[in-house]
């Protein structure tokens, strides 16, 4: 199979769905010709279909989501561009208070089909306003679903489901994906939400791990692999909806958890999980639940302690060992 | 038994007693008995009214020297003892683990962090334990069984049990049988009755120092109930007539399943007849219902070849085993008694009185 990245995989995605349904459109700060997006994942696609259905817009977060919420719900399908996520803060009243909940004010009258792509995540050295994950935030607003995608293969089908979805949907990037390369295959294919991966298989620990933690934790598995240790490493794909049952059933098979996410651990998402265990699967934990996160402090621009509060192999293989014992 | 009930006090507060007087009445789930007086002196207090159900080992009343005035009574109040509970600490899996395999975890050892036990440690325990006898259900030891357990030890343990054992023909009660529409049970009753009259050191008690021949004749009937075993009790069996035994059976029988039985019907028995022949038994050794003297189990009834005038004919046969206390009774009058409820039986015209 072809292997393209992550950033094409997204493009793709994007482009199939321009050409099949004329009522999706882009928007977004520097998504247009000139500048092709701040990852460059729109490069190209303001060519192919105009400037009209590929928008640059004015600095402003909250208009180009208001824009967005206001075009889906006259029934246009709107992919807007945050350029990184954290400063979805500015438009958080749009995205939580009327993209969220119109649906449900309106009684059903209306949908609300839009996709909010964001890059979020440290490692690139750009300090505490531009490598924050803020999943946790999206996670506590009912209405929104929420897109975590590890892979190339689980970029490009589930920004196609999500394109489709009628509901506002907020698709994670990370930064640090845009440039990785894996099997993709030509013909067309989605990725439906609430559907969990399992990214490798395994007897004696799950970890659960979201976004680019999946790949850190791929690489702890194999480290631990070399000293017998068998981890099963599971990709929920999307937090909203949660497969709560794929977790739950290799919690079973191995009786241990370690739940890795890049974001903060207080109030996180490896909170959220770890409490779905602890209320269905109590029974067949056989050591305490163990979150590897980010301390609760901004991410520093230092190098050297950006590496620091980052989940890291090293910090995954330890709280393995630790449930493992 | 758990408790009895307070019949009758001999004696009033501030009458004076001796030792060994009988003083109070009680009723025990299957027997009346007097309680003695454990020392001399003035009943000061009467803790428990006539009627009143009382815990074993409860206080019925006080009983002080001729001079000594009834002190406060305090509260007596249990030592506290610091129990430091020995907290077993287990994984959730390791303790659903044991649950499902019935391990008592305190038996298993753990090898995680401070001891604590992981579900590996509990799958280990299992398969090192595996063909020993693995408990499926633990049974409470507790009311009727418990009760009927320690009776039966009680009458084990103290008395000196002897079987013997004779062949009955029931053909003239099976005519009886079918002629009055009783029951052979109605017919052994009845047989048994009979014989206790002329045999009446077999309707006794041995309560230390004296053979207590009873009066009455009254015939307990033991009874499998869901519950459990119980001995229901037809008072002056000696002076019904075989219809009456037979609808005064029927009726507690009846009670009996249904857990209707109340104390009197289960109390002051002087004998036993038990029955096993239901269930293809032909002799047992049936152990005595305390604080009686001997007890009758019946065998089931066998059409067999016997020998009358130098002919073999084929008669229905019954096997009677009597177990008695051998403290109260030797062989010889022992089996002068069976003899008797047997000759009763194979000619069942006495019956009819």
């Amino acid at each position: 199979m072809r292997e393209i990245t992550y950033r094409d995989a997204l493009r793709e995605a994007l482009r199939e769905e321009m050409l099949q349904d004329e009522t999706v459109f882009l928007l977004g700060e520097d998504v247009g010709r000139y500048w092709k997006g701040a990852f460059k994942v729109t490069k190209g696609l303001a060519e192919e279909f105009g400037d009209e259905r590929v928008r640059d817009t004015p600095i402003s977060e909250s208009a180009i989501i208001g824009v967005a919420t206001g075009a889906a719900i006259t029934g246009m399908r709107p992919i807007a561009e945050i350029m990184f996520g954290d400063l979805s803060a500015l438009a958080m009243d749009q995205i939580a208070n009327q993209a969220a909940k119109l649906t449900y004010m309106f009684g059903g009258q209306t949908k609300v089909p839009l996709v909010i792509r964001m890059p979020f995540g440290a490692g690139v050295n750009v300090a505490a306003h531009h490598s924050q994950s803020l999943e946790a935030w999206f996670l506590h607003v009912p209405g929104l679903k929420i897109v975590m995608s590890s892979t190339s293969y689980d970029a490009k089908g589930l920004l196609k489901t999500a394109i489709r979805d009628d509901n506002p949907v907020m698709f994670f990037e990370h930064k640090l994906l845009y440039n990785i390369k894996e099997p993709v295959p030509e013909e067309e294919y989605t990725v439906p939400f609430g559907v969990a991966d399992v990214k490798r298989k395994g007897e004696d620990v799950t970890i659960v791990a979201t976004l680019y933690m999946v790949h850190k934790s791929l690489a702890a598995a194999e480290e631990l692999s070399e000293e017998g240790i068998s981890v099963e490493v599971v990709d929920p794909r999307t937090l909203v909806p949660l497969d709560k049952q794929a977790i739950i059933n290799s919690v079973k098979k191995t009786g241990r958890i370690v739940i890795v996410t890049e974001d903060c651990k207080t109030g996180g998402v490896s909170a959220e999980i770890a409490a779905v265990v602890a209320e269905e699967a109590i029974d067949y934990l056989d050591a305490p639940v163990k979150r590897v996160a980010e301390p609760d402090t901004p991410i520093p621009f230092s190098p050297p302690l950006e590496r620091f509060v980052i989940p890291d192999e090293k910090k995954i293989v330890g709280a393995v060992k630790e449930v493992i014992h | 038994m758990s408790e009895g009930a307070v019949i009758k006090w001999f004696k009033k507060e501030g009458e004076k007693i001796e030792k060994g007087e009988p003083v109070v009445e009680v009723l025990s789930d299957k027997v009346t008995y007097e309680v003695e007086a454990p020392a001399s002196g003035i009943i000061r207090k009467i803790m428990a009214e006539e009627g009143d159900e009382v815990p074993v080992a409860e206080t019925l009343a006080i009983i002080t020297a001729l001079d000594e005035e009834l002190p406060e009574v305090e509260a007596i109040t249990e030592p506290t003892v610091e129990r430091v509970e020995e907290r077993i600490v287990a994984s959730p899996a390791a303790k659903r683990v044991a649950r499902e395999h019935s391990v008592d975890l305190a038996q298993v050892k753990g090898t995680g962090p401070e001891g604590r036990i992981g579900e590996e440690d509990v799958r280990r325990f299992i398969e090192e334990t595996k063909g020993a006898r693995k408990v499926r259900e633990a049974i409470p030891f507790t009311g009727i069984r418990k009760t009927a357990a320690e009776r039966v030890s009680l009458s084990a343990k103290t008395a000196p049990h002897s079987t013997i054992t004779m062949e009955v023909d029931v053909t003239n009660a099976r005519k009886l049988r079918e002629k009055f529409q009783v029951s052979y049970t109605d017919v052994l009753i009845k047989a048994v009755a009979e014989a206790l009259t002329e045999y009446s050191i077999i309707n006794s008690t041995l309560e230390k120092d004296q053979i207590k021949i009873f009066e009455d004749v009254n015939v307990g009937i033991a009874v499998a109930t869901e519950a459990g075993l119980i001995v229901p009790v037809i008072r002056n069996a000696d002076k019904k007539s075989l219809k009456e035994v037979a609808s005064t059976l029927k009726e507690l029988v009846e009670k009996a399943r249904n857990g209707k039985l109340t104390k009197e019907e289960l109390s002051d028995g002087t004998f036993t007849i038990t029955n096993l022949g239901m269930f293809g038994v032909d002799v047992f050794t049936p152990i005595i219902n305390p604080p009686e003297t001997a007890i009758l189990g019946v065998g089931r009834i066998v059409e067999k070849p016997v020998v009358v005038d130098k002919k073999v004919v084929v008669k229905p046969i019954m096997q009677l085993s009597l177990s008695f206390d051998h403290r109260v009774v030797d062989g010889a009058p022992a089996a002068q008694f069976l003899r008797e409820v047997k000759e009763i039986i194979e000619s069942s015209e006495s019956l009819l009185v």
